[in-house]
């Protein structure tokens, strides 16, 4: 670049600099503002007003408010109150941007006063009520990573303003993150030749990742034989309960017996079809899936009909997760996850999500290739678990189930309901096998670089998780954890959190300590 | 990133800045008042609301509404009692402390919370009064990082002087330049 062209680009960017600041003077919105304020008042009334519906139609009834007249008059004093709340929200509203910051003072009630750096903001999004076009004013609203309920919202600049703002916010975001952000975008990239292909799949492992990830179905399917017991057991729980299906189905068109085997029947074929819509969805989806990278960049495709296109930079990545199911771990198989910020994104279905990129039914040797490849040194497989301790068990059976349960069926005993009693003891017992499964899986370990957690009940995951990604860190004691140094750890990450429950406090506080000195002292971003 | 102050000395795990040891701040003496009073004037006028209610002249209500009568005064005093007595235990063991790189939280009266956030993984700063606060002088720090609303960092009761300066002292922080 030569040095005019160079002076003009600085030139160029200063000027819009200081088009778009403000100076440090508050500003007050255009007073088209209070439309907007008025509109989204009465939006909010009317979201209130259908929960209230109901209860409204049945004291209309009682005092008979339908004939009144004064109806109209509440209608029109509600739309001119609205309009009197939306003038003060525009009197109590004021923002600026100043020094590369958004700054905005609302709420009459509750006063907010938001401070917004440039460079956090993650997206920019110019709207147009109707009632702005004529005047070609627009609200801008500004994403942040926190969520999607507490973003910062100018609400009425003029749409020249608008887009400039939001050009020269995405202009700064971009410089920082250093790309696009992460979305589906249209397939077959101009530089394919650069990537290499880390993994792809075979017909073979999407019919095993479809039966594998409907398991709730085929279990179901599989407990067909004991269907007609167990219902002939509810029904006759149901009957001496004084509640008698015959009655109730119109027992003189069909038996009960034969409206429980046309049930059977069609929960078995529903199985079926179910499991082969699973496989169906699964090669739909999933066909001619490719894993390549170029690059820092990982980039999925797949798609029977419409190929889709997935990319997610490594940097992104702020948690692999390898999910084996019981089903999966029968099989050898393994769903692998890349994880990254959850926030900001709209939802999508898993299988497409931009968020979360997942590699179906791998083999473990697989997951281990993989994983070196995106979090290099990782020893998700090889280092030692430790175990969470005991306590976890006494604190869940001791202090919640068993009191419960006890109560419970002295409760039943006492009214001599022995079919209850059987029934509690019955559900007790599982919680405590799925507790214990869970105690006995629940494991955790540290390195230099990496945090590891395994967990699971039936099936085991793992999850693997670079220190410096924290975003904040929760050490959690009860008085009796103290006396028995033992603590919680939660650990926040842009893609939600990781739990490691009652560990000794001393590790908790080592993985605490180290991971907010790796986040700390790097000063690497997140992203 | 110049040259010289660079460094890389290997850190050994027992000498990592520990969350622990730091020295931490009461929260404004005014938090508590603030919220036993706002306490006792919500349940105040629950209660005195469905009293009127009952014994009011003028509108015949269900005998059915009349006999939960008592059962809901019972859960109203009960629940009043209840949060009444939480705050008088459980707010003065809210406190905090900032540090060079983070900023640190201790709450909760069974299950003491440490919570610790690193400055450089602020995303975004709300300064919040609701009409209780406002009254009382007092003002909330809302610090947002990636990963969801519900693990938003939350000083309460903090004198708004002191809000802030506080704000202010993050907002400054080089490490919210960090891009």
């Amino acid at each position: 670049m030569s040095g005019t062209q160079l002076e003009d680009d600085i030139s160029r960017a200063q000027k819009q600099h200081s088009q778009i600041d403000m100076g440090s003077e508050w500003q007050r919105l255009a007073p088209i503002s209070i439309a907007y304020f008025t509109a989204s008042n009465i939006k909010q009334f009317a979201q209130f007003l259908i929960y209230v519906i109901p209860a409204l139609a049945i004291s209309s009834n009682v005092f008979e408010m339908h004939s009144a007249s004064y109806l109209i008059s509440a209608a029109v004093g509600v739309v001119s109150l609205m309009s009197l709340s939306g003038l003060i929200s525009y009197y109590f509203y004021f923002f600026r941007v100043h020094n590369q910051h958004i700054e905005v003072k609302s709420g009459v009630l509750n006063r907010r006063h938001i401070n917004l750096p440039f460079w956090r903001i993650q997206n920019v999004k110019v709207e147009q009520p109707f009632y702005y076009r004529p005047f070609k004013f627009a609200s801008v609203v500004f994403d942040t990573a926190g969520s999607a309920d507490e973003e910062a919202k100018i609400v009425a600049v003029p749409l020249a303003y608008a887009q400039k703002l939001k050009k020269h916010v995405l202009a700064n975001t971009f410089d920082a993150q250093n790309g696009s952000p992460d979305v589906p975008t249209a397939p077959f990239h101009a530089n394919e030749e650069n990537e290499e292909i880390v993994n792809q799949r075979s017909m073979k492992d999407l019919i095993i990742h479809g039966i594998t990830n409907n398991r709730v179905w085929i279990l179901l399917g599989a407990a067909a034989p004991f269907y007609d017991n167990a219902s002939g057991y509810v029904f006759s729980w149901l009957q001496s309960k004084g509640l008698n299906l015959d009655q109730l189905l119109g027992g003189e068109s069909a038996a009960w017996w034969q409206v429980g085997l046309y049930t059977l029947t069609a929960i078995v074929i529903l199985t079926a079809l179910l499991a082969l819509l699973s496989i169906g969805g699964a090669l739909l989806t999933l066909y001619g899936y490719t894993l390549s990278r170029d690059q820092d960049r990982y980039i999925r495709r797949s798609g029977l009909l419409s190929k889709q296109e997935v990319s997610m930079k490594q940097s992104r990545i702020q948690v692999i997760t390898a999910k084996q199911d019981w089903l999966d771990k029968l099989l050898g198989r393994v769903n692998l996850y890349f994880e990254q910020n959850t926030t900001g994104t709209e939802q999508h279905a898993e299988l497409m999500s931009p968020s979360k990129l997942l590699i179906p039914s791998v083999t473990v040797a697989e997951v281990r290739a993989l994983v070196n490849g995106a979090m290099p040194d990782s020893q998700i497989y090889r280092i030692k678990y430790k175990s969470v301790s005991k306590q976890f068990l006494t604190f869940w059976l001791g202090g919640w189930i068993w009191p419960l349960a006890i109560l419970l069926i002295s409760i039943s005993a006492y009214h001599q309901q022995w079919q209850e009693v059987g029934i509690i003891l019955a559900v007790s017992i599982a919680f405590t096998l799925i507790l214990i499964l869970r105690w006995w899986r629940w494991g955790y370990g540290y390195d230099q670089r990496y945090i590891y957690v395994r967990s699971g009940r039936m099936g085991q995951d793992y999850q693997c998780l670079e220190k410096y990604k924290v975003q904040q860190i929760s050490v959690v004691q009860s008085v009796f954890m103290q006396r028995k140094q033992i603590a919680t750890l939660k650990i926040l990450l842009a893609s939600g959190t990781v739990t490691i429950p009652f560990i000794s406090e001393k590790d908790a506080w080592e993985m605490a300590n180290s991971a907010l000195y790796a986040a700390e002292s790097s000063r690497k971003s997140w992203m | 990133m110049e040259i010289n102050d660079f460094s890389n000395e290997p850190v050994l795990p027992d000498q990592l800045p520990d969350a622990r040891v730091v020295a931490t701040h009461p929260l404004s003496t005014r938090y508590r008042l603030m919220n036993l009073i706002s306490v006792v004037v919500i349940f105040s006028i629950l209660g005195i609301g469905i009293s009127i209610l009952r014994f009011q002249p003028w509108l015949q209500l269900p005998t059915q509404l009349l006999s939960v009568y008592p059962l809901a005064l019972g859960v109203i005093s009960f629940l009043g009692i209840w949060s009444f007595a939480y705050h008088w235990f459980a707010d003065p063991l809210i406190r905090y402390a900032i540090r060079q790189q983070d900023l640190i939280l201790h709450k909760g009266l069974v299950f003491r919370k440490v919570t610790c956030q690193p400055i450089l993984r602020v995303q975004h700063i709300e300064l919040k009064r609701g009409p209780f606060e406002r009254l009382a002088g007092l003002a909330r720090l809302q610090v947002f990082s990636a990963g969801g609303s519900a693990h938003t960092f939350e000083i309460p009761g903090l004198p708004v002087t002191t809000a802030v300066q506080l704000r202010q002292f993050i907002l400054d922080h080089k490490d919210l330049d960090a891009r």
